[in-house]
């Protein structure tokens, strides 16, 4: 029976890890207040109000999926996989262009690509548990999961969602270190990675973000211009200084110097309102809900349900290192949303499908 | 549960199945990447927090400066010269401006100025210049400021205010006198008194503004503000209010500088205007009534910085505009000399009052002869008709019996050769010769030919007409030799008075009252009596004494020959008139200069001195004393 939670696994549910989220997601809603204030008193924006009803379904979602024993997305990765490339496809010929990319769906509700990482994991991971990695297996091995990621990457290139590109690439290496494969076979996927990133460089990236590239290089190079938003999210981030200037009180938020502020540097505002220190706790919570989930794939009773984790794992780490990097001055700047805190539905939809799947995989520890 | 191991090492649970080893690679990774955000959070909060919140605070917080107006300049009874109106203007605050082109494109358009041209202007400043706003526009009419100020919040980076700006009420009347402002320049700004001015400061460059700098300049308040990304304000920090700056109460009568600056303007319109120099004095008090310098400038041009095109017309015109004739002009004195000599001489007991001396119609020394003006000669004159008629052989005579250097000596003593002392800058001190200076400066010996010409003004003297009007005061006031001033009183912006000028003596005439006594009849003379060469300046029932003047530009030979039109307008003679009046209790003495007039002090000068004694009778009437004046001419009685 598909829908079903027994009373075993209701009292093996993982408290723990749902608290480290759902605090996230309180925090997330507090700072999202404050960097869409308005300015009008005790008013709530438009976005925090749309963002609570994502909330609310994403956890109707997240409910269902927790119904469904993990081992049936096994079965049925193959199918999720083929449909998350079709909408792929969709988007590309059907969705208007917007900020010059074809990534959105549904007049910018949806973005598919957000869902293509979840079903790449699903699917990778089910081509490791059913082809585990023999000794000295050279790099043969790799012709599969590279066949497996490989389209969707690609569609993802081709919507000319760079960011998304890259994170769904990563959330595929995520299973690298599952591969056995020899010293000389490292070397060699390095010299391919190298390869990959200059060809990147010159066919994949437009003159703007080049351009960003530079500007992170060298960040007072032109701060008026392209290196204006790393440059004030910097100045957010220490302005905020130990303790932070208090919530709805951060001038770089409240006046509208930082850039994109509820999305993309959503956590520039947290580190101005709320300090290092509160930055620190957001971090820590984020590094232990990710140690958490590597928990869980060690505990986990088959290697599908180990494997699924990981990889989910990697769908929540990479956005978010990729995201404070880049916020911190650390990384380009990449249109990568900071997973739970940056307002938009798909990236928290998928968000909470990660964090569905993980509880499924943990509180279906002792089944079996 | 689905099992496809073919491999029963990997069997069993499935944390055995992907190594927890290869899980703990991860999680080490996951925590690196997360010790990496942590220490850049610490450098950037807590070791560059403190550079970086003060950056912030230069993101939000505006200061605008509170420009404090500049004080107002009024005249004897009050009425405005210089004041401040408020002048529209749009500046561009380099660091907020995100997307240049756009605004530029959106203000050309009102503005009516190329985007190019407004974008060279406010340039790719660096550093703190970036927080500096950039004038695009000083002066903007208010339909453009309004169509500005409503467009405003789609242009980030401009802002727009009202500040105070310089206006001249009577245009270019006492133009001298007022002076200018402009931008404090660089080479100021190294200077000590200029250490609390900042770059693109007013200040006051020549006349009043500049001497009354630091009186009228007030001080600037500011204002903190919040604005946002886009330049809104958000709210007000704090605010210090500026003060303005002090009122100026000048001795100026605007009607006498009025009538004097008409004076000078032809009414023929195929005759250009004259140029020259008047000066009124009030000879009780050192107090200046009126003071004219022609060609003038609309010192309105400066307020707002004068534009190069402008400036270079000033400086290149031949005319030489800018300067203020009637104090740094330096001209022979002619004729006006006379009195000096005639004051040396009666002091030295070289002459009486009553000796006469024959002219012939021109004096012989050595091979050379000097000519009188009057070709027939006068015949055998006294002092009193040689005065009044102006007898150059009488003069020539006294001069060479005197010699230069006790002429010298009197000459100083009147005030010629030395600064008046007026407030106003770039005071000339003009030039009285003596036989050493002629030895130092010359490296020759002097001639006693030039005694000659010295003693009718001509020669090497030079003087400037308020030297001229300093030195009659003081024949006119019983001897005071008085320091000209310009302030009546300095108050502040609401009228408080904070100083009250007072009449200055600097020294005494060196000859006795008696003398001045003859002086003055003899100057009576030339204005009332018959033949006088100042008949021109009398006014009906007052009493006025003057002598006339005529300064040789360049020597006779030059124009030997000529009519009078036939002679270049640069190489004819000035012409010079002074006069005080009443002559008994004198409470004006004016002098006018006219420059290249080509006729004597008595033709064209005396009618412009007559218009300002006039227009100062009609405002101080008084009972004619015509009648009396034999009276007291009989008791001899000089004015206190």
């Amino acid at each position: 029976m598909m829908l079903n939670i027994d009373r075993r696994s209701l009292q093996s549910f993982d408290w723990v890890f749902f608290s480290i989220a759902a605090i996230l997601v309180v925090f997330a809603f507090v700072n999202l207040t404050s960097a869409t204030n308005s300015g009008v008193e005790g008013g709530v924006s438009d976005i925090v109000r749309r963002q609570g009803m994502v909330v609310a379904l994403c956890s109707v979602v997240m409910l269902i999926i927790l119904t469904i024993d993990y081992r049936h997305f096994e079965r049925f990765a193959p199918l999720i996989y083929v449909a998350s490339l079709l909408s792929l496809v969709a988007t590309l010929i059907i969705a208007p262009e917007t900020r010059g990319a074809r990534a959105w769906l549904f007049e910018g509700r949806f973005q598919p690509s957000e869902f293509a990482k979840v079903a790449l994991v699903l699917v990778l991971a089910r081509h490791f548990h059913r082809n585990p990695p023999e000794a000295h297996a050279g790099l043969r091995q790799l012709i599969r999961p590279i066949l497996i990621a490989a389209p969707p990457v690609a569609l993802i290139v081709a919507q000319k969602d760079m960011g998304v590109a890259l994170l769904t690439l990563l959330v595929a290496i995520t299973f690298l270190p599952f591969v056995r494969i020899t010293g000389s076979a490292w070397a060699l996927i390095a010299v391919a990675g190298v390869g990959a990133m200059s060809a990147l460089w010159s066919y994949g990236l437009r003159p703007y973000q080049q351009q960003r590239i530079f500007d992170f290089l060298d960040p007072e190079r032109d701060p008026l211009s392209s290196g204006y938003q790393a440059m004030q999210s910097r100045i957010a981030i220490g302005a905020g200084g130990m303790f932070g200037r208090g919530w709805m009180e951060g001038t770089q938020t409240q006046l509208r110097f930082l850039p994109t502020q509820h999305t993309d540097f959503i956590f520039s505002v947290l580190a101005e309102e709320w300090g290092f220190v509160g930055s620190i706790m957001v971090l820590s919570l984020f590094l232990a809900m990710l140690l958490w989930g590597l928990w869980i794939a060690t505990n986990s009773k088959d290697g599908f349900g180990a494997l699924l984790a990981v990889g989910l794992v990697g769908t929540l780490f990479w956005p978010a290192a990729i995201n404070i990097a880049m916020v911190l001055g650390l990384a380009p700047v990449i249109g990568v949303p900071l997973p739970l805190f940056s307002y938009g539905g798909s990236a928290m939809l998928s968000a909470f499908i990660s964090l569905g799947l993980l509880l499924n995989i943990s509180m279906r520890r002792y089944l079996f | 549960m689905n099992s496809g191991y073919r491999n029963g090492r990997l069997l069993g649970s499935g944390s055995q199945e992907i190594s927890s080893a290869r899980i703990g690679v991860i999680a080490v990774a996951i925590m690196l990447a997360f010790l990496t955000f942590s220490l850049r959070l610490f450098q950037l909060q807590i070791v560059e927090g403190a550079d970086l919140r003060s950056r912030s605070e230069q993101n939000f917080v505006r200061t605008i400066r509170l420009e404090a107006p500049r004080g107002d300049i009024v005249d004897r009874e009050g009425r405005v010269l210089a004041s401040t109106r408020p002048a529209y203007r749009v500046q561009i605050i380099p660091n907020e401006l995100h997307r240049g082109d756009r605004t530029f494109r959106a203000l050309s358009q009102i503005l009516d100025e190329a985007p190019g041209e407004l974008a060279r202007r406010v340039g790719q400043p660096t550093g703190r210049r970036r927080f500096q706003p950039v004038v695009l526009r000083g002066d903007l009419s208010y339909e453009r400021f309004v169509q500005v100020e409503s467009h405003r919040y789609a242009l980030p980076g401009v802002v727009t205010n009202i500040g105070p700006r310089r206006h001249y009420v009577e245009g270019d009347l006492a133009a001298h006198l007022l002076g200018t402002i402009g931008e404090v320049g660089t080479r100021q700004l190294a200077l000590p008194q200029f250490s609390d001015y900042d770059a693109g400061e007013i200040v006051g460059q020549f006349g009043l503004e500049s001497q009354l700098e630091a009186h009228l300049r007030g001080r600037a308040g500011g204002r903190n503000l919040v604005v946002d990304v886009a330049g809104r304000e958000i709210e007000l920090l704090d605010e210090i209010k500026p003060i303005p700056g002090g009122r100026v109460v000048l001795t100026l009568d605007l009607d006498l500088q009025r009538v004097a600056e008409e004076a000078f303007r032809s009414t023929d319109p195929e005759v250009p205007d004259h140029m020259g120099a008047l000066v009124a004095i009030d000879p009780t008090s050192g107090e200046i009534l009126a003071l004219v310098s022609l060609p003038a400038y609309d010192p309105n041009s400066f307020a707002g910085g004068i534009d190069s095109q402008t400036w270079e017309q000033l400086l290149s015109d031949p005319w030489k505009p800018l300067r203020n004739r009637a104090l740094s002009g330096e001209y022979a004195p002619g004729s006006t000399y006379k009195a000096v000599i005639a004051a040396a001489g009666l002091a030295e007991g070289e002459i009486t009052r009553d000796e006469e001396i024959t002219c012939p119609g021109y004096y012989r020394m050595g091979r050379r002869i000097y000519r009188c003006w009057k070709r027939g000669g006068h015949g055998r004159v006294a002092m009193d008709v040689a005065l009044k008629e102006s007898c150059d052989v009488y003069f020539y005579n006294l001069g060479v019996r005197l010699g230069i250097d006790r002429i010298a000596h009197y000459a100083r003593g009147f005030g010629f050769g030395s600064l008046t002392g007026i407030h106003l800058g770039a005071e000339k001190a003009g030039l009285v010769p003596t036989m050493e200076w002629k030895r130092r400066v010359k490296g020759e010996g002097w001639i006693k030919g030039e005694t000659v010409s010295a003693a009718i003004g001509q020669g090497y003297n030079l003087v400037t007409p308020l030297q001229i009007a300093v030195a009659y005061a003081a024949i006119a006031n019983g001897g005071r030799v008085l320091r000209p001033q310009l302030v009546k009183r300095l108050e502040t912006w609401d009228r408080e008075v904070l100083e009250i000028i007072t009449p200055e003596e600097r020294s005494r005439l060196p000859v006795s009252r008696e003398i001045l006594e003859i002086l003055r009849d003899g100057l009576i003379a030339v204005v009332q009596g018959e033949h006088g060469t100042g008949a021109r300046a009398r006014v009906p029932g007052i009493v006025v004494a003057g002598k006339s003047g005529t300064t040789q530009v360049v020597s006779l030979d030059l124009v030997k020959g000529l009519e009078p039109e036939e002679i270049p307008m640069r190489y004819r003679d000035h012409a010079l008139f002074v006069a005080f009046a009443p002559a008994m209790a004198p409470e004006i003495v004016v002098v006018a200069l006219v420059e290249h007039a080509g006729m004597g002090g008595g033709k064209v000068a005396a009618p412009i001195v007559q218009k300002v004694l006039a227009r100062y009778f009609e405002k101080h009437p008084r009972q004619p004393e015509v009648e009396e004046t034999s009276v007291v001419l009989a008791q001899g009685s000089l004015p206190r």
